[in-house]
């Protein structure tokens, strides 16, 4: 179940001395401290370190810190390149979590019931989630080798014809290969929070609904959606604002190619940072990135907190 | 009486799973086992075999050699052991702070609900966006390629999880037995550590191992940050991008060097994934 981010979390202050409420204060912000200065040192003083980068000239290939105006950002922003992998992170990461969630609904509703050798079918499934995202990468990178590779061979022998597809170079191969890895990767993270979902309706909500003679698909759209809608709304958040980092798989699979035709944002960014090293560039197109993704987290994460307070 | 009942109606659900179902979770499984068993047996077969057509699905010879290969002539050791160095001081950091953020904010509501969410908002921030000013800093201050450079950015970014998994394990936490001990004459302090951490320690290492894994299979602040010194294991397989298809016994041993550990550890704390998955925003 869903325990409420705003719950009842209230000190009991009122029943306490003052001198007591003193040295309190100072242990609770002393336990905070440590995590708190990490964070500001690490992410918080380098993010407005970086506000100066924006407007200034850093660049390993022209030396000094000129003053520069709006410069990096007028470079991104007219990139083809640039806009282009944007839209490859949209359509990439709609396709990845609709695609996930889907299959992942699918399974959980196929396994919502006990059935013996439950727990060890939900162990093998959930495999995937930890293994590092590039070694995911490299696996099907050897499993989509044309020629070595056994899927081309696996495709050959079911459809009955030699099938000789360039999984990793050829359009539009090149994307589903990139969509089956993620996929792969992340679809029992739908599948295991869906599946808690489903488990927590209690019985007799659907023994009810049997004895009125309701119909499986009225069933499923009018008690089990409504019941693990947050869930449903927290999975897809989560999975999303993952999906658009995208870039260990692109990284080891296409390495954005053939030419620039699988970059991601997050590719772009690395190869103009850190292979042609246009840095005050590439801050300046992390910003853009990042407050497209705010807004993102903004939106969803508004929704998910107003229905969990319902 | 409603023991047998029990059994009763569990056997005729039994019953009751469609031939179809059985024959769509069988090509799940099918779909996730199949790449893994690619990736050992493509681990320990003779270099010749992995070049054949169609595709040797076991070799006659199996062979070590491409483990002792990816593991000394592709320095995979180092990055086995630099990925062992930072993934537990990251860790060990990360659930000392998270722990103690954590238990303020669960018992005192510390900073209310906007300090828990900054926390949280760490979590959102695409890591391109972080990483390039962590790079430019770390230039200046020399900690670019050193494990400490590495451990910090870890323990940063794995604060959001271990605090809000923590969070929530306080707060379903019953106070009495800390409020007892406040009674008595213990100190806040005390009454924290003494009491509320050892009955915390299920909790703890679950958010331990979580974190670990997350440090243990991270790809691209270790791309950045390290390069000859500090390289942790998955940026080893950047050596085998530009070998098309030759290297591909050494790619896949390395690979099963790595999935192995986090793939047991993962399993061992199954039952905790869900509020792991969630940063404990849902109870498995």
């Amino acid at each position: 179940m869903m325990t409420g981010a705003a719950a009842d979390v209230g000190p009991k202050d009122g029943r306490q001395r003052p001198s007591a409420r003193t040295s309190d204060t100072w242990f609770k912000w002393l336990l905070v401290a440590p995590a708190a200065v990490l964070i500001l040192a690490i992410s918080i003083y380098p993010l407005l370190f970086s506000i100066w980068v924006l407007f200034v000239n850093y660049d390993f290939q022209i030396p000094g810190h000129a003053f520069v105006g709006l410069k990096n950002f007028k470079q991104v922003i007219f990139d083809p390149v640039a806009v282009y992998s944007l839209w490859v992170t949209v359509a990439l990461s709609t396709i990845n979590v609709v695609v996930e969630f889907l299959l992942g609904l699918a399974i959980a509703m196929a396994m919502a019931n006990t059935f013996r050798g439950r727990g060890v079918l939900i162990s093998v499934l959930i495999v995937p989630l930890f293994i590092s995202p590039i070694i995911v990468g490299q696996v099907w990178v050897l499993m989509l080798h044309s020629p070595f590779g056994p899927t081309n061979y696996l495709l050959s022998q079911l459809l009955g014809y030699e099938v000789t597809i360039k999984w990793l170079t050829g359009f539009p191969w090149n994307f589903v290969a990139l969509i089956l890895a993620d996929v792969w990767q992340w679809t029992p993270f739908m599948f295991v929070i869906l599946l808690a979902g489903l488990t927590s309706i209690p019985p007799h909500v659907y023994e009810a609904a049997e004895l009125d003679g309701v119909g499986p698909w009225q069933t499923f759209w009018y008690i089990t959606v409504p019941y693990i809608a947050p869930m449903m709304l927290l999975a897809v958040t989560f999975r999303l604002l993952d999906a658009i980092r995208l870039f260990d798989t692109i990284f080891i699979m296409t390495g954005g190619g053939p030419g620039t035709s699988t970059y991601s944002a997050s590719y772009y960014l690395y190869t103009i940072g850190f292979t042609q090293f246009h840095l005050s560039r590439a801050t300046a197109g992390a910003w853009i990135f990042m407050i497209l993704t705010l807004l993102v987290v903004f939106l969803l994460v508004r929704r998910l907190l107003t229905m969990e307070s319902k | 009486m409603a023991p047998v009942a029990r059994h009763t109606s569990r056997r005729s659900r039994l019953r009751r799973i469609p031939f179809l179902r059985i024959l769509f979770l069988a090509v799940c499984v099918i779909f996730v086992v199949l790449p893994l068993y690619w990736v050992f047996v493509t681990s320990i077969k003779p270099s010749d075999d992995y070049l054949a057509i169609p595709p040797v699905w076991f070799p006659d010879k199996p062979t070590l050699v491409h483990y002792t290969a990816a593991l000394f002539a592709y320095r995979g050791l180092n990055g086995l052991i630099n990925s062992l160095i930072v993934s537990i001081s990251a860790t060990f950091l990360s659930c000392l702070f998270g722990t103690l953020m954590a238990y303020s904010l669960a018992r005192f509501n510390t900073g209310g609900q906007h300090l828990s969410f900054w926390v949280l908002s760490q979590r959102f921030l695409p890591p391109i966006a972080i990483v390039l000013p962590i790079f430019l800093n770390y230039r200046v201050l020399g900690l670019n390629d050193t494990h400490v450079g590495l451990i910090l950015a870890y323990t940063v970014f794995t604060l959001p999880v271990s605090v809000w998994m923590m969070f929530a394990y306080f707060r379903q936490m019953p106070r009495s037995l800390e409020e007892a001990a406040l009674v008595d004459g213990c100190t806040r302090w005390t009454s924290f550590w003494r009491v509320a951490v050892p009955l915390a320690i299920p909790g703890i290492v679950a958010a331990a191992i979580f974190t670990f894994i997350a440090c243990w299979t991270e790809f691209f602040f270790a791309l950045v940050l390290t390069s000859r010194n500090a390289y942790t294991l998955p940026t080893v397989f950047r050596a085998f991008l530009s070998f098309q298809g030759a290297q591909y016994g050494e790619a896949s041993a390395l690979a099963i060097v790595s999935l192995v550990p986090s793939i047991v550890l993962g399993v061992l704390v199954q039952k905790h994934l869900v509020r792991g998955l969630t940063l404990g925003a849902i109870r498995g």
